[in-house]
């Protein structure tokens, strides 16, 4: 069995004091691809912030750390909430995964560009890493967010809402290349998704927030038509 | 081009006014580009009005409390209008900043308010005071003309270490306000980041306004970033060109207004503003005319 990774322990997760939901005890493991599903203003995001350390809990206990030592995270955000007024290409936002290790005020070593060069390459998007990052399409800021975040050297890849905004082909493209990482880097990956029918070939685990309940268990169970019908129809795990 | 030797000369009498202009449009521009990075335009124009009211409370507070300042005394008052547009300029960007994170109201209001009770009350208090009348009225109009070599040294300094800083930590002030969420998972002290950024461009809009006056401190921090960010395709020549585009426009600025007697300040800023309008002409029309061809 492999180790657990992250641990909620009855964790309240909300904004300002205020709980959107309670009472969250979920292990993931190493090595897992576990995709966080639920409708919009489920509160998937909210956990999501919650377990990456940008929003504090509100209740209950979280530990993402290792023998002691924080977990790094791989963050990719939605490539919207970027901003386009900034001028950076491909290479500069992947760079930026590497300042982790960099202490401030240093230069970057040439060891750590060259790395990025490598996450590029391995992503598929060292050929477009010149352009300006704002001109890139939907599915080529994916990649550079991934490279961005594989820089990192992350212990878990953290994709928030991955697929939003991109067609239907491009979506399994990025899947697929998230699930190749999960499988060869051997890197645990957490995504947050509402589409659910993208995301069941792939994750092994779901945790499914649906009207202030949150199931949890293995994809091929969960996201069975008939229990997906039961949980819609009466909310009961 | 007579002229031009007369200004280059180092016994020219205004050559510390054209030093000081020069350094600002330098230097300006490179904490503007934050300024247009994150959307705070309109803090740049608000702060330089809120740190001239600084100066204003500062020199009116001797008069308060009864103590008498003399023109001798012009590095104490000096010092004191540092203080208080130090002091004004921090605080209004520490709290404008704060209100924005919060989200609550709108932020162009906010900042159209304190721009123009500011700006009402700056000139309020120094009709006030008898030391305006001894240039400081002048000074917040942008007439760059009595510049000691005190202020020059002392501009010349902060402005250095304004530069210094913003170079030596550019990577985490870039990553801080481009992705802060991605600066926390990265364990990077976002808000130790946020107030440096603020304590610089804090620093430089006081030692600018104190030295040129918020007009042209606002036409500086502003219109040669904006121009900039047409033409570049990247941060460094966006921070590169920005810079060279403040340093060549008070240069000229100050050549014009010297040929033909004008204001330095007003000149500088209406240059500037012709710079833009023509940048952003010739960028709009040049992909136009581009497509047409292809």
């Amino acid at each position: 069995m492999n180790k657990s990774l992250i641990t909620l322990d009855n964790l309240g997760i909300g904004y300002n004091g205020q709980p959107v939901m309670s009472g969250i005890s979920i292990s993931i493991e190493s090595g897992s691809f576990t995709a966080i599903l639920g409708a919009n203003g489920s509160g998937k995001s909210t956990l999501l912030r919650t377990i990456l350390g940008l929003l504090p809990p509100v209740s209950g206990y979280i530990n993402t750390s290792l023998s002691g030592t924080p977990l790094v995270f791989g963050y990719v955000p939605q490539s919207i909430m970027l901003d386009s007024v900034y001028l950076l290409t491909g290479f500069d936002v992947a760079l930026m995964g590497v300042y982790g290790r960099v202490r401030a005020g240093r230069f970057l070593p040439k060891a750590e560009r060259a790395f990025t060069r490598e996450c590029l390459r391995a992503t598929g998007a060292e050929e477009f890493a010149g352009k300006p990052f704002a001109e890139l399409s939907g599915g080529q800021k994916q990649r550079v967010l991934i490279a961005r975040a594989l820089t990192t050297r992350p212990d878990v890849l953290v994709l928030d809402e991955p697929t939003a905004g991109i067609d239907r082909e491009t979506t399994h493209t990025v899947l697929e290349f998230i699930s190749e990482i999960n499988k060869e880097r051997k890197i645990t990956v957490l995504l947050v998704t509402h589409d659910f029918a993208a995301v069941r070939h792939y994750a092994e685990q779901v945790i499914w927030l649906h009207e202030g309940n949150v199931f949890h268990g293995p994809a091929r169970e969960l996201l069975t038509t008939e229990r997906m019908a039961e949980i819609f129809e009466t909310g009961v795990y | 081009m007579e002229t031009l030797h007369q200004i280059l000369s180092p016994d020219f009498l205004l050559r510390n006014s054209i030093y000081i202009s020069v350094l600002v449009g330098l230097s300006c521009p490179l904490v503007g580009v934050f300024l247009v990075m994150r959307r705070l335009v309109f803090m740049g124009v608000a702060l330089p009005q809120i740190s001239s009211t600084g100066v204003a409370i500062a020199l009116s507070l001797p008069l308060w409390l009864g103590f008498k300042l003399t023109e001798h005394g012009s590095h104490s008052v000096h010092s004191l209008a540092f203080a208080g547009s130090m002091t004004f300029s921090l605080t209004a960007i520490l709290v404008l900043a704060f209100l924005e994170r919060r989200g609550r109201g709108q932020p162009e209001g906010r900042l159209g308010t304190a721009y123009v009770v500011s700006a009402a009350l700056s000139i309020l208090l120094l009709s006030k005071n008898p030391y305006g009348e001894i240039g400081w009225l002048d000074m917040l109009k942008g007439e760059i003309i009595t510049i000691s070599n005190f202020d020059l040294v002392l501009t010349a300094a902060t402005l250095m270490l304004v530069l210094g800083t913003l170079g030596l930590f550019h990577k985490e002030l870039l990553l801080v306000s481009f992705d802060r969420d991605m600066a926390i998972t990265l364990r990077k002290k976002v808000v130790f980041w946020d107030v440096l950024l603020y304590l610089l461009i804090g620093l430089t809009v006081s030692v600018a306004v104190l030295s040129v006056g918020p007009l042209i401190t606002f036409g500086f921090l502003l219109i040669p970033a904006l121009t900039a960010h047409l033409l570049a395709h990247n941060v460094r020549q966006f921070t590169v060109l920005a810079s060279v585009i403040g340093g060549i426009v008070a240069f000229l600025g100050f050549y014009i207004a010297y040929q033909w007697d004008l204001p330095v300040g007003p000149t500088d800023v209406v240059i500037l503003g012709v710079l833009y309008a023509a940048v952003w002409i010739v960028t709009g029309l040049i992909p136009r005319g581009l497509s047409k061809l292809t």
